[in-house]
């Protein structure tokens, strides 16, 4: 520790990181209206970012998800940067639908809560849509919730291709995740919220890391929480490294960061 | 990830819990990982005692306790029902510490914390001088932080930790106003959630001087809360007085 009045930070607690290549898979920019000063315009998030060593991440507008997600699409594509990618809005809707494969996406944030967009996941609710969200291999990204385990098991029956990432799943997940996991190989989940004792040490090393992704919940938590789980873990590199971004840009079809 | 200081932890944990698998939850596993982080002692209270039977489960701390003396504090845990069992626990295992721990679940225990069966324990809590870590959870009817200052103020040397603190944002900010209502209310850090800028906020308003680290191990991984001390926006002088300071001069009295 250095003197009384300093603050040693992160640069020397977490220092490893800056050599993992993070890409966190659940972070959101924009002015909320539910969480007030925790919220992060771009310039304030990429800043927290940089204090982390996170370089990349995919990111939805909180006006997509509280408002409506054309006006969050057009706000998310306002703070286009190359550290972030968009994680658009999206409803079963034509017209929404018809804009937003014009983006050409990558990843989507879908909140079909009954307090939120308040749509039903199943084919008669949302098929057009998740039919092209999966012939379109776009990475489908959602609140766990937001849906019942056994919409999710019902959602993936029904749209096998789907890449769906669980985000904030909770650490009291596993009874209902693993029997999930070993049925349908495309859903995926992030550590934002992974955080019992030893949990993600232990998971990945019976289990593997392959669909685990490194995700902060920026700008609501501080991503010390995660990554300070990440960096505890006694794991391989090779499988720190998948959690912490190699998972994630293998799935949105990018390389390492030059 | 370690820390650079030993750790004095108020907040963990022996055994397991219903509702979700328990991973290196034995003692050995525990002091593994305390080991890796720099945890030197952790005060735990018994998980059993928490959910079900508070008589076993304390013997199940005495026995944690004669094992490794240097590397635990034990709270007894105590249940306002069926009356009078919470003092007869209390005489039985007074030779756990002095000044006593004590461990209050009224989340789990379902009864108020200020209902008249905690009445005797919070008198012997005074008389005694304890430190006693209370489960937490935003504006809960049992044990919302805002229902502490009127106990704290009533049971002046009893030393009150809010488990959690509250938990959520709101909650936190329950466990602040609570804490500044009365001296002898403490924050815990153990939480699934670390809000950003929350820590900064409260060694602000109630200072670092009655924030405590807590882990919740085995229920929760100590690292993460560990990363959010040792990152936050605040001096070492601070962090040191919350992870390690602060809980050993509540212990030694």
């Amino acid at each position: 520790m250095r003197d009384a009045a300093e603050n040693s930070g992160t640069e020397t607690l977490l220092a490893e990181a800056a050599d993992w290549d993070l890409f966190d898979v659940n972070a959101r920019v924009g002015p909320s209206g539910v969480h007030g000063e925790l919220a992060l315009e771009k310039p304030g998030l990429l800043e927290e970012m940089d204090r982390f060593f996170i370089r990349h991440a995919l990111v939805s507008h909180w006006a997509g998800e509280e408002y409506d997600p054309a006006v969050g699409n057009e706000a998310l594509a306002r703070e286009a940067d190359e550290r972030l990618t968009p994680a658009w809005a999206v409803l079963p809707n034509a017209e929404l639908l018809e804009a937003l494969a014009a983006r050409k996406p990558k990843a989507v944030r879908i909140t079909p809560g009954p307090t939120q967009h308040n749509f039903s996941l199943a084919k008669w609710g949302a098929g057009p849509m998740l039919e092209f969200l999966q012939d379109n291999a776009v990475l489908t990204l959602m609140v766990r919730n937001d849906i019942a385990w056994g919409e999710v098991a019902s959602l993936l029956e029904n749209f096998p291709r789907l890449r769906l990432v669980l985000l904030d799943t909770g650490y009291r997940a596993d009874r209902y995740l693993f029997p999930l996991m070993d049925r349908f190989p495309n859903l995926y989940f992030d550590s934002a919220t992974y955080l019992a004792h030893r949990q993600l040490e232990s998971v990945v090393n019976e289990r593997g890391a392959e669909r685990i992704l490194f995700g902060s919940r920026l700008p609501l938590f501080t991503p010390a929480s995660s990554l300070g789980v990440l960096a505890s873990a006694r794991i391989s590199d090779a499988d720190r490294l998948a959690i912490a971004g190699g998972n994630l840009r293998r799935l949105l079809g990018l390389g390492a960061s030059a | 990830m370690r820390s650079p200081i030993p750790v004095m932890d108020c907040h963990g944990h022996i055994g397991v819990h219903p509702d979700f698998p328990a991973y290196q939850a034995d003692v050995d596993a525990m002091v593994g990982v305390m080991d890796q982080l720099n945890i030197e002692r952790l005060a735990v209270t018994s998980t059993l005692a928490c959910y079900n039977d508070c008589p076993r489960g304390n013997a199940e701390i005495e026995a944690v306790l004669r094992r490794h003396p240097d590397r635990f504090f034990g709270y007894v845990t105590v249940n306002p029902n069926p009356p009078g069992q919470a003092m007869a626990e209390l005489e039985r295992w007074a030779a756990f510490h002095r000044p006593p721990l004590i461990k209050l679940h009224p989340g789990l225990h379902k009864y108020p914390v200020h209902g008249e069966h905690y009445k005797p324990i919070w008198d012997y809590a005074n008389e005694h001088e304890a430190v006693v870590l209370v489960h937490t959870w935003d504006s809960d009817p049992n044990c919302g932080p805002l229902l502490f200052p009127p106990i704290a103020k009533a049971h002046p040397k009893a030393r009150i930790l809010l488990g959690h603190s509250g938990v959520t944002w709101r909650g936190i900010m329950q466990a602040m106003e609570a804490a500044e209502a009365a001296p002898n209310l403490f924050l815990d850090l153990a939480s699934s959630q670390h809000h950003r800028l929350i820590l900064e906020k409260c060694a602000r308003r109630v200072g670092a001087e009655r924030i405590l680290f807590g882990s919740d191990m085995p229920f929760l991984e100590a690292s993460m809360t560990l990363a959010h001390v040792l990152t936050a926006r605040i001096s070492d002088a601070e962090k040191e007085k919350i992870l390690r300071t602060n809980f050993l001069t509540l212990v030694t009295g």
